[in-house]
């Protein structure tokens, strides 16, 4: 039994956990945007309802799950703890959620009053929370590459913000802006400067912690962030300045560090000492392997016209992207920051009187195993409705609310789970049990 | 270090290590000291010594091993 306490200024469970149930709210209503709008979603990237579908997975999805994870991580991986927690996480979550789906209906819509309410609330809640992590992380000495990397990803955040908003008031007011060159920038700096630095920051620490790896080779670890970085910042100038083959040059260069990103994880993961891969280790596996796909995928389209003509392979390259990469390694970093969550501050209310119950009972094992193929289901339905869309256009909406749906019971599993314990810890030491 | 306790949670996966050593330092001696050694530095054990009435040295050695020598605060 163990009657210390193991913390005392940590966020509470609900402030991170509200961003995790909500993520898979957005992605069940991005299946349903698919059932809605059929087919014709999949003719080109820049449809209405493809942009909708898009910032629901990015806007809605991915941020939820990034931001809740960044309240848990800062205090636990780099010291740095944010002030009020709850009311911000309160607050950000509310502006967030709500500028999602704005962002979803102006592009549905065309309402310019949708796209500018979006940006407010979006715009609000995301600086509310750069700020807050930022005044964080203040004065936290960079020692490890983990915390270099939160650093520069609120950079990218920040960015992908800014230069959305641009977007967004372009489209409303008419403003002569070159739009394709500032949408590709946003949407480089969306995957690259905030998406995959802070995937790469955390990665150097979770992947080795929860996958019993070997850690990232040190030069890959030390360097990756803020090279990263750098050749994005260069790729934004000279893309806006139009100098095409400089721009095409770094862009390569930036898609091959992502590459050697996928396969140094995958080759970091074939040297885990666990004996058979768990559910978190398979969503990772799976999660380089489109990211590798995707990149292979971008090389090939760059080297024949032919291939880059046509509207699937951007498409392609999406659903590898979003729903293969970044989505599939979020539901697998869920399934272990989730359970860890509920043990630690069951752990914390029991203080010492009642032992928190084992980690893996929190979500049931064979649960987490089902939703797992389901969402590969997903992925494959989604790819394969790229290249045909008129027949799996349909069963690939059902294919993302089930898997999704299958995400959200699972998550308030885990919910039940830690109210059921608290309740039980309340009833045998009220003393102790102050948590929310 | 020179310690009475040692736990290598350098291979243990979360929260392995912290139940470890929060079980260690409620058999903690007043005059002993417990060495903890993992693969990073543990930001939560910090908190939870401080507020339990300990104190600790933590090094790092070249190998990455971060080593966390804890005691009982002098009262």
């Amino acid at each position: 039994m163990q009657a210390l306490l193991s913390f005392d200024q940590a966020p509470p469970f609900s402030a991170p956990i509200r961003f995790f149930v909500s993520a898979p709210l957005f992605a069940i209503l991005a299946g349903l945007l698919m059932l809605w709008s059929g087919p014709d979603l999949f003719s080109s990237r820049w449809t209405p309802a493809a942009l909708a579908l898009t910032h629901l997975i990015t806007a809605g999805f991915m941020l939820q799950v990034m931001l809740g994870a960044m309240f848990q991580i800062l205090p636990v991986v780099a010291g740095a703890n944010i002030s009020r927690p709850l009311l911000i996480a309160t607050v950000v979550h509310a502006a967030i959620a709500l500028g999602a789906l704005l962002l979803a209906a102006a592009f549905l819509s065309h309402q310019p009053l949708a796209f500018r309410l979006a940006v407010i609330s979006l715009g609000s809640g995301l600086a509310l929370f750069a700020g807050a992590a930022g005044h964080a992380l203040y004065g936290v000495p960079s020692r490890n590459p983990t915390i270099v990397g939160l650093k520069l990803s609120l950079v990218g955040l920040s960015m992908t913000v800014g230069i959305g908003a641009l977007l967004a008031i372009a489209l409303d007011a008419s403003l002569a802006l070159p739009l394709l060159q500032l949408t590709s920038i946003h949407l480089g700096w969306g995957f690259v400067g905030w998406g995959m630095v802070l995937l790469a920051a955390v990665a150097f620490v979770v992947v080795p912690m929860f996958q019993m790896t070997p850690p990232y080779p040190p030069g890959v670890a030390r360097h990756f962030c803020w090279s990263v970085l750098v050749l994005l910042s260069l790729w934004s100038v000279v893309e806006l300045a139009d100098w095409q083959w400089p721009a095409a040059l770094l862009a390569g260069a930036l898609v091959l560090a992502a590459a050697v990103f996928a396969a140094v994880t995958l080759h970091v993961q074939r040297r885990s000492k666990r004996a058979r891969f768990d559910a978190t280790q398979h969503y990772w596996r799976v999660a380089m392997l489109c990211a590798l796909a995707a990149c292979l995928l971008w090389f090939l389209a760059s080297l024949l016209p032919t291939l880059a003509e046509r509207p699937e392979w951007p498409l392609l390259c999406g659903v590898l992207v979003l729903s293969g990469g970044f989505m599939s390694v979020m539901i697998g970093m869920l399934y272990k920051i989730v359970p860890f969550l509920v043990w630690l501050h069951l752990q914390n209310l029991g203080g010492g009187r009642v032992m928190a119950p084992n980690m893996n009972k929190v979500i049931a094992g064979e649960q987490i195993d089902r939703q797992m193929r389901a969402h590969f289901v997903s992925l494959a339905v989604l790819l394969a409705a790229v290249a045909w869309p008129e027949w799996f256009t349909y069963p690939a909406g059902i294919a993302l609310v089930v898997a999704n749906s299958w995400l959200l019971r699972n998550l308030l599993a885990a919910v039940t789970f830690y109210q059921q314990h608290r309740s039980t810890i309340q009833g045998l030491a009220p003393a102790v049990a102050t948590g929310r | 270090m020179d310690a009475d306790i040692v736990i290598d949670a350098r291979g243990l996966e979360p929260p392995e290590p912290m139940v470890r050593t929060m079980a260690a330092l409620e058999q903690l001696g007043d005059a002993q000291k417990l060495l903890v050694l993992l693969p990073r530095e543990p930001y939560p054990l910090y908190r939870a010594l401080e507020i339990n009435g300990f104190s600790w040295q933590t090094e790092c050695r070249p190998d990455g091993t971060v080593e966390v020598l804890i005691r009982h605060q002098p009262q």
